[in-house]
């Protein structure tokens, strides 16, 4: 897991910032999106090796840039940030694609875990 | 119960669940900030020096959170009161404000910015009696069918103005906008255009297309019959 590229796509800048800094602690390289149009440009310029996306965005919601990561680079996991209560949402993410799903506020060792999971499901 | 009686319910979920999800984000900034202070301790002594600008930059996050969260919670408060009496004698101003502050979030998600202009004529508040749950409704649906017709960008002025002795509220629309009779043929086609009409005759009141703005005008007696 060391220095494995992560995507982090939310629109709460303090959230995912802090989020990155805390994978970096641990070894992980993170790099950070703030909408889903950046995400995906991103995903062109250098293929992340795991995305870790939140559902409720501004613009291009969640779902849409799952959509599109999957259409064009299917072998990358996904894995959405839902609210809690907002189980509908994961259920609905992993219909589209998505490896799994995690609720806010998160667990960064649970985030770990389910990505190494992400990971090992990869032929 | 009668339909806009029904649809209060509705309003009321959605209104909440709006501001649960902004503060679920405000109580996960806490935890990641408080987790990334506990991980730099969590190393080392030497690594608090080494990353006292990331220990700083977590306190003042989680000052700010609270602060942010504390505000999300005495709008949330203010609104469940807004319930207490069916019908109250309420400042259409204050109302109009407080509802502006609930829509924050839905306008944000379709990029645009909601603002209030003050009355046009200065006086004494202006007061209704009538039910506030369903005042904030009507609110809201004429918002919602402005944003069905705008695109990013764009901003939606809310304010009271009175003509002839006889308050309105006007709801514009400013930006990058169709002309004026596009604009009215897609709004009276949004769905949510006959929510608002149904909600407004509930009201005693009516909801209009400004003939000279984008825009819609809605009208309130002063007093509703119980």
């Amino acid at each position: 897991m060391k220095n494995l590229k992560i995507l982090l796509v939310d629109d709460e800048e303090e959230f995912v910032t802090t989020l990155a800094e805390r994978l970096e602690l641990r070894g992980l390289q993170a790099r950070t999106a703030l909408n889903g149009e950046d995400a995906l440009h991103m995903i062109e310029a250098e293929t992340p090796r795991i995305v870790i996306l939140d559902v409720m965005m501004p613009g291009l919601g969640g779902f849409e840039v799952l959509r599109r990561i999957k259409a064009q680079h299917p072998q990358i996991p996904v894995i959405l940030l839902t609210g809690r209560g907002s189980e509908k949402e994961g259920v609905k993410g992993m219909e589209l694609g998505a490896f799994d799903y995690l609720m806010k506020p998160l667990n960064i060792e649970e985030l770990i875990k389910k990505m190494q999971e992400a990971i090992k499901s990869q032929p | 119960m009668n339909k806009c009686a029904e649809k209060e319910v509705a309003f009321f979920g959605r209104i909440t669940a709006d501001i649960t999800h902004e503060l679920k984000n405000v109580l996960a900034i806490i935890r990641e900030s408080s987790g990334l202070m506990g991980d730099i301790i969590a190393i080392s002594p030497e690594a608090i020096i080494k990353h006292q600008e990331k220990m700083q930059n977590s306190l003042v996050r989680i000052k700010d959170q609270i602060e942010r969260g504390v505000e999300l919670t005495d709008r949330l408060n203010k609104f469940a009161h807004s319930t207490d009496e069916t019908m109250a004698k309420i400042d259409l101003q204050e109302t109009i404000e407080q509802l502006i502050t609930l829509a924050q979030r839905f306008a944000r998600l379709k990029h645009v910015v909601l603002k209030t202009v003050p009355p046009n004529q200065e006086g004494p508040p202006i007061t209704l009696v009538t039910r506030h749950i369903q005042l904030q409704m009507a609110l809201f649906a004429s918002l919602e069918c402005c944003f069905t017709v705008m695109s990013a960008g764009g901003e939606i002025n809310i304010g009271i103005r009175k003509t002839k002795g006889k308050n309105t509220v006007h709801v514009v629309c400013k930006g990058d906008l169709p002309s004026q009779s596009e604009f009215v043929r897609n709004i009276s086609e949004s769905e949510k255009w006959p929510v608002l009409q149904e909600i407004a005759a509930c009201l005693e009141g009516s909801a209009n297309l400004d003939e000279t703005e984008h825009g819609i005008v809605l009208r309130f007696p002063e007093e509703i019959s119980r």
